[in-house]
């Protein structure tokens, strides 16, 4: 008996948050990762969204005038808890995080139908560039189709690749295989050989099997598509087989501080590339000290404040907070609702000036959003492990995204038929 | 007081072997279904169907398959997640290659392929038992889940590797996939499970069901009477696999929407195999009081750490205010101090915690996550200690507790 009151209990506690009215602030909830086996690189990241807008609301009481809630829903990395925190939170949320690749998977269809953005600052699934097929769905500033295209360009400028060898290790998830499209297409455009080296999720902290094959196929360089663990065991890995680490490369996920300390110099030479720097000395990162740690409101610590992923997290509140911005100042209102925050997403226009003038600068290139461009296509740095930290090692990247577009298109067609009946974005005229 | 059975005459055999002989069993029964069919649709929030109830209806069918084979015939699995997957990827290919099927045809239909395999996996019980026919399903979890990700075709090619559920009618009602409504998810859910949970009951209390416990209690001894134990062995994995098969297309279909291989891998296994455990082997009610232990509890747990306690509205108080009274009864009724002792314990925890908030009190998410893992582990723990053969055993003692009641003996 009792154990059915119990879930009477909880159909009637979720009927009432479900209705729970919040007077006058931004619900902009996060659902984080502190916990489960990728809490490591979910923290830094998390506190870098959480500080950016506290310190909006310390500094200026919010955006517009309006406080924002960022109130975080824990997930583990677990697409069943992230699921329950979407369900949770989507009465009155304006915006959804839903960071796993796993989690945006699920959630992307049911966004569309509940019309709430999807905001996936440089994960998720790159198709969602298209914005008319995925009204919903934001990954700015950068896809992982513009990461392979990046990285491709930079090993180019060191020399024609024709003939070479690049090993492609990958988690083998949705997330790694993510940009193996795209680097199928550019292995036949540039005539060099593609090798893919999968790494299953239960193999991530011991790749011998993986670098072995690795050591006999001698590839040229190794690109690495990796997260939590398997960053790791894959530097670590590469050290202990004497990779030369200038050839190795990873995606802007496998570019985190704390898996280089662990090899120190020995990592020295390692690229990341990455849409976001932490410039120590850009004004926001002295407020966020003064007004945000100093005054004990921050979770973080010093170590982790200098490191890329903590910078990271700040620039991607800071494109919330722009969004946000830009609807008020469209709809003259403050409390703007979900899709009311889809205009602002939309035209987003992050030039040079208003990098400066958010005190950013250096920490994230330039970029714009339009109905139909939904990733803005940023660009990004390579950057490198000096021994001590990440350094920028090349000027701005920009994807070519032309070369790439019909893939874009045909990719977002697909997932619209197979998930017909999709609502478009008809009106959108822009190209993207 | 409550169960009295006085007056209630067994007047014919059929009575006397009916399922529930003593009628408020029945009530009780029909007070369930009354609540599953009519009163969650009605009142259930969005977050209630999508976070409890369905999750809590496909897990409990999962475990009851589980337990068909474990708890009835006595054969240890770990493999009902990589079971789970078969049926989901089998409902999968269906639904793609042929559009026009009925979603819940595909469903029912999908736990036969699930079956087929789990068949095969099965022949290595006629020759080995426990701890090492436990090992040979271990390899059914590994390599299954292996072909999930390596046979592109089982998921059409997709360039991510995950299965999608597409928009599936039904008489012009969305059924599945993202354009579906909570309700109609947890319609089909129930259904599903109360038409599987009417054959498992009938199934176990029937021929089958005493060959199977024949052979979980001593298989020698079954054989001695004239019971094949190769048929015996190989219909439990055969109707286990089918049950599991579809509680995975239900997974996929009817909640997640979407699915990447590895959610098949041995954590699911596991969970299914705890609520079974906690639940209690060898029964039908446990799976779900172990699921909602299991499944629903940390959920609840989350939702009341997240609510400002003293402004819950009122219907909301009363019910966890009746939660509390009516486990402290059933503790006080079933002379456990313990179990007393948590159910005060918790209302007290809550009262406290509330009074916490309104001094402006307040934890982070992740810390919320982590004392909630911990009171789950701790309960496990505790149920298992008052009453190690599950949540159902307990259930059995209350009853009989309640029948004699106000007498102690």
């Amino acid at each position: 008996m009792k154990h059915f009151t119990k879930l009477a209990a909880a159909a009637a506690l979720g009927t009432v948050l479900g209705t729970a009215a919040v007077a006058q602030e931004l619900y902009t909830p996060n659902l984080a990762y502190r916990t489960g086996p990728f809490a490591a690189t979910g923290i830094p990241l998390m506190n870098g969204q959480a500080d950016y807008m506290t310190l909006l609301n310390e500094r200026d009481g919010g955006v517009g005038g309006i406080r924002i809630n960022a109130e975080e829903c824990e997930t583990g990395y677990s697409t069943e808890k992230g699921v329950e925190c979407y369900e949770k939170t989507k009465g009155k949320a304006i915006v959804t995080q839903p960071w796993s690749t796993g989690i945006t998977l699920q959630v992307l269809p049911k966004t569309n139908v509940d019309e709430i953005p999807i905001l996936a600052p440089g994960y998720g699934f790159s198709p969602m560039a298209d914005g008319k097929v995925f009204q919903w769905a934001f990954n700015m500033p950068a896809g992982y189709w513009d990461a392979a295209d990046m990285i491709v360009q930079f090993l180019e400028q060191e020399g024609s690749l024709e003939g070479k060898k690049i090993a492609f290790l990958h988690l083998d998830h949705p997330y790694g295989k993510e940009p193996l499209p795209l680097l199928e297409k550019l292995a036949a455009d540039k005539g060099f050989e593609l090798l893919p080296i999968p790494v299953g999720l239960k193999e991530m902290q011991n790749q011998s099997a993986q670098w072995l094959q690795i050591r006999r196929e001698r590839p040229d360089n190794v690109v690495m598509w990796g997260w939590g663990a398997m960053n790791a065991g894959a530097i670590t890995e590469a050290v202990k087989t004497k990779f030369p680490m200038e050839n190795m490369i990873g995606v802007w996920w496998a570019g985190h501080d704390a898996d280089l300390k662990l090899v120190g110099d020995e990592g020295k030479g390692y690229k990341s590339i990455s849409w976001s720097f932490p410039n120590p000395d850009a004004p926001v990162m002295q407020q966020v000290k003064e007004m945000v740690f100093d005054k004990g409101l921050s979770q973080s610590n010093e170590e982790e404040m200098q490191g890329v992923f903590y910078g990271r997290g700040l620039v991607m509140s800071m494109i919330l907070a722009e969004g946000i911005k830009n609807a008020q100042d469209n709809f003259g209102t403050t409390e703007i609702d979900a899709t009311q925050l889809r205009w602002g997403l939309e035209n987003i226009n992050l030039t040079e000036e208003r990098i400066a003038e958010l005190g950013m600068e250096g920490m994230v290139p330039p970029f714009s959003t339009s109905c139909a461009n939904h990733t803005g296509h940023a660009g990004g740095w390579m950057l490198e492990w000096d021994g001590a930290k990440f350094v920028k090692a090349s000027d701005l990247l920009t994807p070519n995204v032309d070369s790439y577009a019909d893939l874009i298109a045909s990719a977002s067609a697909e997932y619209a038929t197979s998930n017909a009946p999709w609502a478009m974005n008809e009106e959108c005229s822009a190209t993207n | 007081m409550l169960y009295r059975t006085a007056g209630q005459f067994k007047t014919s055999y059929v009575a006397d072997q009916a399922l529930f002989p003593v009628k408020q069993d029945a009530v009780l029964l029909w007070l369930f279904l009354l609540l599953g069919w009519v009163i969650f649709p009605l009142t259930a929030s969005e977050f209630a169907f999508q976070a409890l109830l369905i999750p809590i209806l496909i897990y409990a069918l999962a475990a009851m398959g589980l337990n068909i084979l474990t708890g009835f015939a006595g054969q240890l699995s770990l493999g009902t997640g990589a079971f789970m997957g078969v049926g989901a990827y089998a409902c999968y290919k269906m639904v793609t290659i042929f559009p026009e099927l009925n979603p819940i045809i595909a469903i029912l239909l999908s736990g036969f392929f699930s079956a087929g395999i789990g068949v095969v996996f099965g022949i290595p019980s006629l020759r080995i038992k426990g701890f090492y026919l436990a090992i040979a399903t271990l390899a059914a979890q590994f390599f299954l889940v292996w072909l999930f990700e390596k046979w592109s075709w089982l998921y059409n090619y997709n360039a991510s590797g995950a299965i999608q559920v597409p928009n599936l009618e039904m008489f012009g009602i969305f059924v599945s996939g993202p354009q579906a409504s909570s309700v109609t998810e947890y319609y089909i859910v129930l259904f599903v499970v109360t038409l599987l949970t009417i054959l498992c009951i009938n199934l176990t209390r029937g021929n089958l069901g005493r060959t199977w416990k024949a052979t979980r209690d001593m298989d020698i001894a079954a054989e001695l009477i004239g019971i094949n134990l190769m048929k015996s062995k190989l219909t439990a994995f055969a109707v286990s696999s089918y049950v599991v098969g579809v509680a995975g297309a239900l997974y996929v279909f009817s909640w997640k929407g979407a699915a990447e291989p590895n959610v098949f891998d041995i954590p699911l296994s596991f969970q299914v195999l705890f609520i079974a455990i906690i639940g209690g082997l060898g029964s039908i009610l446990g799976n779900y009081l172990g699921a909602i232990l299991i499944v629903g509890l940390p959920v609840m747990l989350n939702v009341i750490a997240g609510t400002q306690v003293f402004e819950m509205s009122t219907t909301s108080s009363l019910l966890l205010a009746a939660l509390v009274a009516g486990a402290t009864f059933l503790f006080w009724i079933a002379r456990s101090m313990w179990g007393m002792g948590a159910a005060i314990g918790f209302g007290a925890v809550t009262l406290i915690y509330g009074y916490a908030q309104l001094q402006g009190f307040r934890i982070e998410s992740a810390l919320i996550e982590h004392i909630n893992v911990m009171i789950i582990g701790a309960l496990i723990v505790f149920f298992l200690i008052i009453e190690p053969h599950g949540l159902n055993q307990l259930w059995r003692l209350i009853r009989e507790k309640l029948i004699i009641w106000p007498f102690p003996h």
